[in-house]
């Protein structure tokens, strides 16, 4: 399984799905072109994006800029609500034809597809696309495993010579046929991952973040500098090519990369930028509450914060262990004292926005009860090696596990680490982490996500490990597997997803999930919020904002 | 004896110095001659004074904490209240989603002084901690880290020196290229590059263990980057006090290498030592705020005025004591140790040139 990084979402490190659709509203419908409101330039504030190609980018920061720039076969609605969620064609004429037993994949392109630098899109591009995440060693290519050739020993992935064999491309068909090895219910979702997106044939495979790949959205990128700065301009060539997705109101997009949140808000609120990527700090929005209050937007994305218990190791292979732990934490202290307020408590592992989730409420901060808990498992006194990143707020939350695991009878020993080392060493069985912070931000929309990528035991790996809890429940597993080979998601498969979620959360305590983290956009006075809109999938939809 | 004024610092310097204050100094020790001096330098005893407040004040922090506090100092009240005049106060100000809208929260409770019978005398931070515990006990691992590593860091410079200086030669060549390979990299770097990758994993080499988070760690950096700060100067002390006669005789009355260093020219520069004592105390204690301060010094859960000052830096705006209040310890700590210093400098030479060459 090839890093799914995700993980990292403490910093909101996350690779979303793609953007599409253009309304403003929620109302469905998923065509549109720009809203009659464009304006010359926006200037925002950014966190710096990880790469900006789209065989490596794995960034929301990334994201969010360049949805609008390369595109894929399908993408998201650009909606507001759980509509945002949808896919809708974009590159290819219409959503697939997807055969009976769910392995094989017929698209065809639109007519008249050409890059911002005005060459044709062909079909061919898209199986190159794939085959240059492979050559790049892209962080996305573990989502392409199922196609037909890429796994074993002589598989693409492997070899990465000759062709991916599942990937049939006719370019004067304008016709791509992907064929699965065993059917995959998110398969939909992946081809609209970054790592789908089209680029040219011949596009060299190495990082081109600073040399600009041609365009097939409404933008391209006139200039990159990491760290720095980046340029949005509007693809001349773009023609309103995909009217699935607004062809965007900025004609230029101007951002500064500021990693600092304080310095970030001082931006907007200096008149210097119209647009705060970062969080208000947790120190000014009492101030941005009530000075700024028309300028700020509060969203909760797809996310889950949780401790993860090491479910194969003393003390906490023990069920009477886990549970005490879940009883021993109380979710409002930590998003009260911690995120300020910015979160809403969860037992659950699936966010509120899946129409699988059903809220779990199956224990109680009862911190006499988690101990009492502890004495009859026998692990009193146990020695717990408590890891977490040494950066607020994670640092702040790792410390209150660390805290409330003393109150119930362990021995904590905390363990702060650089964010860039922290989810590899606990991703390493060697580490032996007893008890982690850890968060998840969603790929895609897809319980698969969440259950097949995080706590599918058959997935545990030595290194490199996304289950860092170990979860191991052979039942589970196997319910995991006969749901990924559901291609539509129907109420009764929602209700089993949903039963997933309560026997691990619930019924074997595998996990000890806490909170849904709310976040900020924040505004200059010179933008007109009446055009704000947050998509699940791509948050803040700069492409339809508007000015005063 | 007779001594230059330019380096050159020993005993009979302040000796010598003191018959020059018109007062008999027949039968006296030069200790007692800079005691005397000492004593009439108010200014420095008041800071001493100031200095031994503190560290009496660090070293009730168990006390303190059980007894009057009532709480640990890694303990959090998330989501506790506490009594002040009869109302219950949040520790810590609660927020979140009521109905549709949002409350902003986080805001720790504000210094009380002795309003909450003792509680959260200096306030909160934003996890429900008592600042005033922390403080303490903060304070208490600073100077442990500060003293401690200016005690090894001392020990260690001055048996460098002793070696270099009297052997001179090859031992002097080895020793001074080791000093210039620690010089060489600027001293807060080379402590964060250390500090940080032996907080992460600790330090198993040598039969040594030290594991991550022992306050061991930030001493021995401390206490590694600073020696040829102390010991290029007594280094250089010891090389021109090799060549007095007095060395010279005790070497020809059959003196072993070992007798000459530790009882012919130890006492000569125990003066310096002492000055260099007391300042790279203060020194270290500063060092060791700015390693914690980023990370790399005592390592959380356990406070240090270091740490204090970066958990508070974040609520610089709705909370700013939590930054403050350890600021302000600090320093008083450096102030007190540095003003002592110089008011032992000049009792023992007050034209004596001993500075910490940074």
């Amino acid at each position: 399984m090839v890093g799914l990084l995700a993980l990292a979402g403490a910093l909101a490190l996350v690779a979303a799905g793609c953007g599409g659709g253009g309304k403003k509203s929620s109302s469905s419908g998923g065509s549109s072109s720009n809203t009659g409101k464009t304006y010359p330039l926006l200037r925002v504030v950014w966190d710096a994006p990880d790469y900006m190609d789209p065989a490596l980018y794995y960034t929301v920061a990334a994201f969010q800029i360049d949805n609008y720039v390369w595109t894929g076969l399908v993408g998201y609605k650009h909606v507001s609500g759980p509509e945002g969620a949808t896919l809708v064609p974009y590159l290819a004429e219409s959503m697939p034809k997807i055969s009976a037993d769910g392995k094989t994949y017929d698209f065809t392109l639109r007519k008249g597809l050409k890059y911002s630098d005005g060459r044709p899109v062909k079909a061919s591009d898209f199986k190159y696309s794939i085959e240059r995440d492979f050559k790049m060693d892209s962080p996305g290519v573990g989502f392409y495993s199922d196609i037909k050739g890429v796994s074993g020993t002589n598989g693409y992935a492997t070899t990465k010579k000759g062709q991916i064999a599942g990937i049939i491309a006719d370019d004067a068909k304008r016709t791509i046929k992907i064929q699965l090895d065993n059917p995959r219910g998110d398969f939909l979702y992946i081809l609209a991952l970054e790592f789908s997106h089209f680029v040219p044939t011949g596009t060299p495979a190495t990082d081109q973040s600073t040399h600009p790949i041609p365009a097939t959205g409404p933008y391209m990128i006139k200039s990159y500098t990491p760290s720095r700065s980046f340029e949005l301009v509007r693809n001349p060539n773009y023609n309103n090519q995909i009217p699935t997705m607004p062809s965007g109101n900025p004609d230029r997009v101007v951002g500064k990369i500021i990693t600092d949140p304080v310095a970030a808000y001082q931006q907007v609120v200096s008149g210097k930028a119209d647009y705060d990527y970062q969080p208000v700090p947790n120190d000014r929005l009492p101030e941005a509450q009530s000075k700024y209050k028309d300028q700020l937007r509060l969203y909760t994305p797809a996310n889950t914060y949780y401790y993860a218990l090491n479910n194969a190791i003393p003390p906490f292979n023990n069920i009477k262990a886990r549970k005490a732990v879940q009883q021993a934490i109380d979710p409002n202290a930590i998003i009260s004292g911690i995120y300020a307020g910015l979160g809403r408590p969860t037992q659950n592992f699936l966010p509120p926005s899946y129409p699988q989730y059903k809220k779990i409420d199956a224990w109680k901060f009862d911190l006499a009860a988690a101990k009492q808990l502890v004495q009859q498992s026998g692990t009193a006194g146990a020695t717990v090696d408590v890891y977490g990143p040494n950066e607020d707020p994670s640092k702040a939350s790792t410390e209150y596990l660390a805290n409330q695991l003393s109150k119930i009878g362990y021995k904590p020993k905390l363990h702060l680490l650089s964010h860039q080392v922290y989810f590899q060493t606990i991703g390493n069985q060697a580490t032996k982490a007893q008890a982690m912070f850890t968060d998840w931000f969603q790929d895609y929309p897809h319980p698969l996500d969440w259950f097949d990528v995080l706590l599918n035991g058959e997935r545990i790996t030595k290194t490199h490990n996304n289950n860092p809890g170990n979860v191991n429940v052979p039942s589970v597993d196997k319910e995991i597997d006969a749901l990924k080979k559901f291609p539509t998601i129907t109420p009764a498969v929602n209700a089993r997803w949903e039963k997933v979620d309560s026997d691990l959360m619930a019924t074997y305590a595998t996990t000890v999930p806490y909170m849904n983290r709310s976040f900020t956009d924040f505004f200059g006075p010179q933008m007109n919020m009446s055009c704000y809109l947050y998509n699940v999938v791509a948050y803040w939809d700069f492409g339809v904002s508007c000015k005063k | 004896m007779a001594t230059d004024s330019t380096t050159e610092f020993t005993l009979d310097t302040a000796a010598e110095l003191a018959g020059e204050e018109h007062g008999a100094i027949e039968g006296k020790s030069p200790w007692l001659l800079a005691w005397r001096r000492l004593r009439r330098n108010y200014i420095s005893l008041g800071f001493l004074f100031l200095f031994v407040v503190i560290v009496v004040l660090c070293s009730l922090a168990g006390p303190y904490a059980r007894d009057i506090a009532k709480t640990g100092p890694n303990d959090n009240h998330l989501g506790e209240t506490f009594v002040r005049g009869g109302k219950n106060v949040n520790v810590v100000s609660k927020g979140g989603f009521v109905g549709g809208q949002f409350h902003a929260g986080g805001v720790p409770v504000g210094p009380q002084l002795w309003h909450a019978g003792g509680r959260y005398v200096f306030g909160a931070d934003n996890q429900g901690r008592d600042v005033a515990v922390r403080l303490l006990y903060g304070g208490l691992n600073s100077l442990k880290v500060g003293i401690g590593s200016a005690v090894i860091c001392t020990l260690l410079a001055l048996v460098f020196a002793l070696l270099a200086g009297y052997y001179g030669g090859w031992a002097d060549w080895i020793i001074s290229r080791f000093f210039d390979l620690i010089w060489a990299f600027p001293v807060l770097l080379l402590a964060i590059a250390l500090g940080t990758a032996l907080s992460i994993n600790g330090f198993h080499h040598f039969g040594i263990s030290i594991q991550s988070g022992s306050l061991w760690i930030p001493t021995l950096v401390i206490s590694y980057v600073l020696i040829p700060y102390v010991g290029r100067p007594l280094r250089g002390q010891i090389l021109s006090l090799r060549e007095k006669e007095f060395v010279e005789a005790a070497v020809a009355q059959g003196a072993s290498p070992l007798r000459v260093m530790f009882s012919e020219l130890l006492p000569n520069i125990a003066s310096s030592v002492l000055v260099f004592f007391t300042l790279i105390v203060a020194n270290n204690i500063l060092t060791e705020a700015g390693l914690s301060f980023l990370g790399a010094g005592v390592q959380p859960p356990n406070p240090s005025w270091g740490t204090l000052i970066a958990d508070g830096q974040s609520r610089i705006v709705t909370a700013p004591w939590l930054a403050i209040i350890p600021g302000i310890a600090i320093v008083l700590t450096v102030l007190s140790l540095n003003i002592f210093g110089d008011g032992l400098r000049d009792a023992l030479d007050p034209r004596a040139k001993v500075r910490m060459e940074r």
